[in-house]
């Protein structure tokens, strides 16, 4: 442990007071140097200065939290048994279940799966609650829409099938084993 | 672990660290209670003495306490301190509250007990001994008054205000007493546990400036 | 030129000066700055009253941006309440994690693993460090230099990335879990880390190079907004700005929590309390907390990353999607939150303005009593009408700039 308190070191007031323009000649370099560099780049044929968004993504990280949308199996149905604990976690109550029973071995499916997005806050508890693994963060981050009404999603919306999602459930089965 | 307990009494003797230790030799028995829990130390006084308090907190050398933390405040509403007992309020504004919108102004509030209501809690810890120390003083419900620190320390000015906009404390000798965060026009007190948390308040209307022209279509 | 001796702007025009405007005396002109105004980056209104560009009194109002926090976090349960925190100071949002993470762990009696600890110390200087650019690059373009402020965003970028790559967010972290954090650091962040570090000093250093020696940026900082390290300290102002005044008040100094107690860093501090120290002592905080990454990804132990609690660390998922007893438990930890005893806590971290405390005051239940958050903006933006008081015009927007007031930190 070596925490010191140090003064800092305040540059002499005389030496741009004197020269200023010896001051404003180096922030010059600077930024000319930032500029030829740029351009030097530019000339050998770098062109990832911008990204042009609907034609060109950027790269995510494998921990990107987007929206949270509903893993559906190979038999297209979903996974979830609407047990309700991913609306119980949400922070903003933005989740609206409504179950509803069925013969199949599950015995229970949310009959109405409602995710408000314009509520949502992406934070990942939901994926964090679901014992089931049936409401995932996916990778979509581009959910604007025209109207209010468009942005309640509903579960036909929602349902996306789980080999679009693998990337993230491998990170969670890596992640949130303890 | 109130030294007033008799139960607790022994096993809080030997933990009452150097700075109560100190705190206690120079005030007296202006304190009521001392508590120290998990490395906080906390007193409690008479809200009658908290000026006279805080101002040898603060000139006194072996404490010094010089910064001024925070001002706030803590509803009880009918709680003992440190909570014997558990009683819920309400349910939070949970899914299920919204399928009953109705229901959302409704407020499940526990019988008023014997403690006084509010508690003005201050924080303060010295720049120069490092410590920390934490003030309650418990105030009634019907006459939630006390005095203002701002004579010494000029940070209580915008905290007092705080407190008095968020609970409703009135802090006698106060110097602006606005509210700082919500309109002048506001009804009640929002941190109070009286006070919904959905709760509406009616709409003011403009009179400023412009208030005759016509609305501008959205 | 820059006069190093202008320590009191409130000093009156002497000269001729005074003579003329005693005759030509008119009501001083009420001026409304705010609170959305292109020179603050925040939203609070000032009110000026000017007689001519001196100002002889001002009014600052904040609650612009007040949503309730304390309230809301009355009503949820302590885990709930982890992402309300990212929007507090959302410059440097893991820290505002971790000093309510570690409030509550208080509360539990929880000492979170050295694996976690390091890494919420790497976070939480990256968040630093981002909030530093964004205080300095802000505050720049609003005295009219630009370019400062384009490499310092892109310098932000690249600590963004590398907030994002630890918990998949880059400004709504949600990253810190009470005893734990939400993931474990991905196994090539070391390397992807210290090639963006450098690029990053690069950058800043580029931005250092244009603005500290700048005449015109001298001028505008040496000497404003100044207040005594008594009046510092009595106005309850933390951080940055008191230890600008000479006070070498650090919280991570002082009562070292986390892994700060082990590392080797030094606490700048400034001598003249005027805005130039606050933005050279923001320029040194910088570099130390790069150190104190490199130090951390150096010594970097193995091990778990969350605290074997379960009363507040949900099960792990495989355990869950298999074993019964798991599944209940995580139906009791997610309906009915970590019980924590009844009791209050104070827990203070050093964030990026000052002081950041929780207050928390448990009943015993799932939810907060009472959630308190003491602001280290609140405080440090209350002298400013002192400030700015008695000074000129154009010294309220490097002062406000330097006191670096966060909306959501200081409205709540």
């Amino acid at each position: 442990m070596a925490v010191q308190v140090v003064n800092v070191r305040r540059p002499a007031a005389t030496f741009s007071s004197a020269k200023p323009w010896l001051a404003i000649l180096k922030g010059m370099w600077v930024s000319t140097r930032h500029f030829l560099g740029n351009l030097g780049l530019f000339l050998r044929g770098r062109q990832d200065f911008a990204i042009h968004f609907p034609e060109q993504r950027l790269v995510q990280p494998p921990a990107l939290r987007g929206m949270p949308v509903l893993a559906r199996m190979a038999d297209g149905k979903e996974r979830c048994v609407a047990c309700g604990l991913c609306e119980w976690a949400c922070p903003t109550s933005c989740i609206t279940i409504y179950p509803a029973e069925t013969a199949d071995e599950v015995e229970r499916y949310p009959e109405i799966f409602d995710i408000d997005m314009s509520r949502c806050m992406f934070c990942g508890l939901c994926e964090e609650a679901c014992p089931e693994e049936a409401i995932i963060m996916s990778r979509q981050l581009e959910i604007a829409s025209y109207t209010r009404a468009g942005s309640l999603w509903h579960k036909a919306d929602l349902l996306v099938p789980v080999e679009q999602l693998k990337t993230r459930t491998d990170y969670i089965r890596r992640n949130y084993e303890r | 672990m109130s030294a007033e307990k008799p139960g607790d009494s022994a096993a809080a003797a030997p933990e009452l660290s150097p700075l109560l230790k100190t705190a206690l030799e120079r005030l007296g028995d202006r304190v009521l209670e001392h508590h120290s829990a998990r490395g906080d130390d906390r007193i409690h006084v008479a809200r009658e003495s908290i000026l006279e308090t805080a101002r040898i907190l603060r000139d006194d050398p072996e404490l010094s306490f010089d910064l001024l933390l925070d001002v706030t405040a803590i509803d009880y509403l009918g709680q003992p301190d440190d909570f014997e007992t558990k009683l819920r309020v309400w349910d939070r504004n949970s899914a299920s509250m919204r399928r009953q919108p109705q229901r959302r102004h409704e407020l499940v509030l526990p019988p008023r007990g014997p403690h006084p209501r509010f508690a003005v809690v201050y924080h303060l810890t010295s720049t120069k001994r490092a410590h920390r120390l934490r003030i309650k003083c418990r105030l009634p419900e019907d006459d939630p008054k006390i005095a203002s620190l701002t004579p010494l320390w000029p940070a209580a000015n915008w905290l007092e205000r705080e407190t008095w906009d968020l609970y409703g404390i009135v802090f006698e000798g106060h110097p602006d007493p606005r509210r700082i965060y919500l309109y002048e026009e506001f009804v009640g007190h929002p941190l109070r546990k009286d006070y919904a948390k959905q709760g509406e308040q009616p709409i003011q209307e403009y009179v400023g400036p412009g208030a005759k022209e016509p609305r501008r279509p959205h | 030129m820059s006069d190093p001796e202008r320590k009191n702007p409130a000093a009156p025009i002497e000269g001729n000066n005074a003579a003329a405007l005693e005759e030509l005396h008119t009501p001083p002109m009420r001026l409304q700055f705010g609170p959305s105004h292109p020179a603050t980056h925040g939203t609070v209104k000032i009110t000026l009253d000017l007689e001519g560009e001196r100002v002889v009194w001002s009014d600052v109002e904040v609650g612009y941006l007040h949503r309730g926090f304390e309230k809301e976090c009355e009503t949820g349960y302590y885990y709930q309440n982890i992402p309300y925190t990212d929007r507090l100071n959302y410059s440097s949002p893991i820290l505002n994690n971790t000093g309510y993470c570690m409030a509550v762990e208080k509360l539990f009696g929880i000492a979170t693993p050295e694996r976690c600890n390091h890494i919420r110390v790497i976070g939480g200087e990256l968040s630093r460090m981002a909030d530093h650019m964004l205080c300095i690059g802000a505050s720049a373009m609003e005295l009219a230099a630009f370019t400062p402020m384009l490499y310092l965003i892109e310098g932000r970028e690249l600590l963004l990335d590398m907030i994002d790559s630890l918990c998949g967010g880059r400004v709504t972290t949600n990253f810190v879990r009470i005893g734990g954090i939400s993931a474990d650091m991905p196994e090539n962040f070391p390397e992807f880390a210290r090639p963006r570090l450098d690029r990053a000093l690069k950058l800043f250093e580029d931005a250092d190079k244009l603005l500290t020696e700048n005449p015109v940026f001298r001028r505008r900082m040496e000497g404003t907004g100044y207040l005594s390290s008594e009046d510092l300290i009595a106005w309850g102002v933390t951080g940055p700005m008191l230890r600008a005044g000479g006070v070498p008040y650090d919280i991570r100094r002082v009562h070292p929590y986390l892994v700060y107690g082990e590392l080797d860093f030094d606490v700048p501090v400034g001598r003249h309390s005027d805005n130039f120290d606050r933005y050279l002592v923001r320029l040194e905080e910088f570099r130390q907390s790069r150190r104190m990454i490199l130090q951390c990804l150096d010594r970097m132990p193995g091990g778990p990353v969350d605290a074997d609690d379960p009363r507040v660390r949900w099960p792990g998922k495989g355990r869950v999607f298999n074993r019964m007893e798991e599944l209940i438990d995580q139906f009791k930890l997610v309906t009915e939150g970590g019980m924590p005893p009844a009791g209050e806590v104070y827990h203070a971290v050093e964030a990026a303005n000052g002081e950041l405390g929780f207050y928390i005051v448990s009943d015993g239940t799932g939810k907060p009593w009472k959630c308190r958050c003491r602001a280290p903006s609140f405080s440090n933006i209350s002298p400013l009408a002192k400030m700015i008081t008695g000074g000129q015009l154009a010294d309220v927007v490097p002062t406000f700039g330097m006191i670096n007031m966060i909306g959501g930190e200081c409205d709540r």
